[in-house]
């Protein structure tokens, strides 16, 4: 009996060793992290430059559309980005599309509004520092409301009446001073979307973003980056970070390392091991059709 | 600052033993998976019924309709919304009666239906279209004379990097992008952020200028082969003539293109998934909290318990499976 050739060997590779190589890929760099450098990309970029164009006290509606499973891409990016608004000073107005978002969103408000993130002397940090948020007064949280698309939609029309002209709190939007002059997505200065899939950026930009030329930017997980490109292209975005790669880039230009920073290495390592998995899987391959075409066996 | 409650450290704890129990699939369906399986669904289902019971049904239709706030028009409307719901459910309860359940679904394919066209009409069609018939020259920015908004789009550059670069031509133009990126008011931050980006300045990809009427080379091509790409890949979909001859060729560029666009598509998942993974890594080692609760919760020994309970649980149950069905011996079924 001939021996069997290397590559038909190799194409019985038990593939659970993929996922123990990446598997430790994904855990060594925490343990020894390799600092390797981070870029921003031109969209994170252009998402940065609108938030810093921003004026002091801007008026600012954050949507947080997102669930638990989208939380490693996008929380780096909404930590960045609330303390480079409360940096600003901007007012805030949070609310969320997704049913999953409520529980996620109070604890952030709690650990990034609430609080400070980088009160002055916070260590390894020289940006301006922030300062805690008081609610109903420096922001308004209105929560979740369900209806997808059309509810997006009636943001772009009537906020208050879309949240029955209440916070999520109970309280009368009518008796929350910052609220003034606040009724639809047109009213603000900038419309942060932190979206993990739909409804969310995209929806926002097909329904209300280019009907009523809002200034949006948008954080989306990787998987949606190429989605939602075009978009930036066209103006329709004024900015996009993209995934956990994305949001390094924007911790970097705020001047804050945070998690995404952290997962960087990761994400390179993580990259680098399914990219010589997929040579290896192409060499294998092709030896295999030539052995055979040689008149190996099959 | 309060200690960590002890139910949010036994939530922690629950959440890395189900992190693992799910991480068992990859050596083969079992009880801990599964377990994890039911009780996603379980409690996705619950919470999304509380949720909507709170959010919608009881301040929308049960204190709208018997509270008596709104009356005529208002009031009827919600009646109509409350019996279109209702004639969903005649699908579940009677096979007689379960085409009653078409019209609220003919009521919301229409209404999301009128939505997207108009939608897709204006955002998709009509900015994309304006976008892909837009010029393809690209001109370089002036360092000069340009406006502070296109000096914030240069690589490198920040509002903040603009208006320095507006102050500094008014006392002395710019004589080259390298005097430009080396101004005194810059700080090392800026011009190191400039020095980094100084190939798309001044390389291949030249975006800037000491002059006017400067072009960007790779801009053009790169303007061109957008335009040609899309083309390309619009007549792949357009069906009404054989692919053949020139026609033919051109649908394959467009192939290519749009398996150009796959790929990074696909690249990108992978990023997405890797990710997935490093948030879960993070929470199994403690990482994504304060450390005085880290101090609390011990991650790392959580997840060794963890995978200790799994791999003891997974070994009875193979033996168990085992002794239930004997394992055949081996080329008992026929295959080597």
């Amino acid at each position: 009996m001939a021996a069997e050739h290397w590559s038909e060997r190799l194409q019985r590779f038990d593939r659970r060793w993929i996922f123990l190589i990446m598997g430790l890929a994904v855990v060594v760099p925490l343990f020894v992290p390799l600092n390797l450098p981070t870029r921003p990309d031109p969209m994170t970029k252009a998402a940065y430059n609108t938030v810093e164009a921003l004026p002091e006290g801007a008026r600012v509606f954050v949507s947080i559309d997102l669930d638990p499973s989208a939380t490693p891409e996008l929380e780096p990016f909404y930590r960045a980005v609330i303390l480079h608004l409360k940096r600003k000073r901007a007012r805030l107005v949070f609310a969320t599309t997704w049913y999953a978002a409520p529980p996620l969103v109070n604890r952030y408000l709690r650990e990034t509004v609430d609080r400070a993130i980088a009160p002055p002397g916070a260590e390894g940090y020289d940006g301006a520092p922030d300062r805690a948020y008081q609610r109903n007064v420096d922001y308004v949280y209105l929560g979740f409301r369900d209806g997808r698309s059309a509810i997006i939609q009636a943001f772009g029309s009537d906020l208050r009446g879309a949240f029955d002209g209440r916070a999520d709190d109970g309280t009368p939007l009518d008796r929350i001073p910052m609220m003034q002059g606040l009724n639809k997505l047109a009213d603000f200065d900038l419309v942060v979307l932190v979206s993990a899939g739909s409804p969310g950026a995209k929806e926002y930009v097909q329904y209300v973003g280019t009907r009523n030329r809002l200034p949006m930017v948008a954080a989306c997980t990787a998987v949606s980056t190429a989605d939602l490109a075009p978009y930036v292209q066209t103006g329709q975005l004024l900015g996009l970070v993209g995934g956990m790669a994305g949001a390094a880039g924007y911790e970097r230009l705020v001047g804050k390392p945070g998690a995404g920073t952290a997962g960087a290495d990761v994400l390179n390592i993580g990259t680098m091991v399914v990219i010589l998995a997929i040579v290896f899987g192409n060499v294998v391959y092709f030896a295999g059709r030539a052995h055979r075409r040689r008149g190996g066996r099959s | 600052m309060t200690a960590l409650p002890w139910i949010d450290v036994v939530g922690y704890w629950l959440g890395i033993f189900l992190t693992f129990s799910v991480l068992s699939f990859l050596y083969k369906d079992n009880p801990f998976y599964k377990l994890v399986e039911h009780l996603f669904i379980g409690v996705s289902v619950g919470y999304l019924i509380v949720l909507q019971y709170g959010d919608n049904i009881e301040p929308k239709v049960i204190d709208a309709i018997f509270g008596g706030d709104l009356d005529g028009v208002w009031l009827g409307l919600r009646i109509v919304a409350l019996v279109l719901v209702l004639m969903m459910f005649a699908k579940v309860v009677s096979r007689r009666w379960a085409w009653l359940g078409r019209y609220p679904l003919a009521f919301v394919v229409a209404f999301y239906a009128g939505l997207q066209v108009n939608a897709m009409a204006q955002a998709e069609l009509g900015a994309q279209i304006k976008f892909a018939a837009s010029s393809i020259d690209a001109p370089k920015v002036d360092l000069n004379a340009a406006p502070a908004e296109a000096l914030t789009s240069l690589p490198g550059s920040s509002p903040a990097v603009a208006a320095k670069l507006v102050a500094e031509r008014a006392r002395q133009p710019f004589t080259s992008v390298d005097d430009a990126a080396t101004r005194p008011s810059l700080t090392d931050l800026e011009r190191a952020d400039l020095a980094a980006a100084r190939g798309h300045l001044i390389g291949l990809d030249a975006r800037a200028a000491v002059g006017p009427g400067e072009r960007d080379a790779f801009g053009l091509v790169s303007n061109l082969l957008l335009l040609l790409a899309t083309l390309a890949s619009l007549v792949y979909f357009y069906f009404s003539v054989a692919h053949r001859g020139p026609i033919g060729a051109v649908s394959r560029f467009g192939v290519w293109i749009l398996m150009i666009g796959f790929g990074a598509a696909f690249g990108l998942t992978v990023l997405g998934r890797i990710s997935l993974a490093i948030g879960r890594a993070y929470d199994v080692l403690g990482r994504t909290v304060a450390p005085e609760d880290a101090a609390r919760i011990h991650a790392p020994w959580a997840s060794l318990a963890s995978i200790a309970l799994i791999a003891g649980g997974l070994t009875i149950w193979e033996l168990r499976q085992r002794r239930v069905q004997p394992v055949p011996p081996p080329g008992a079924d026929g295959q080597s």
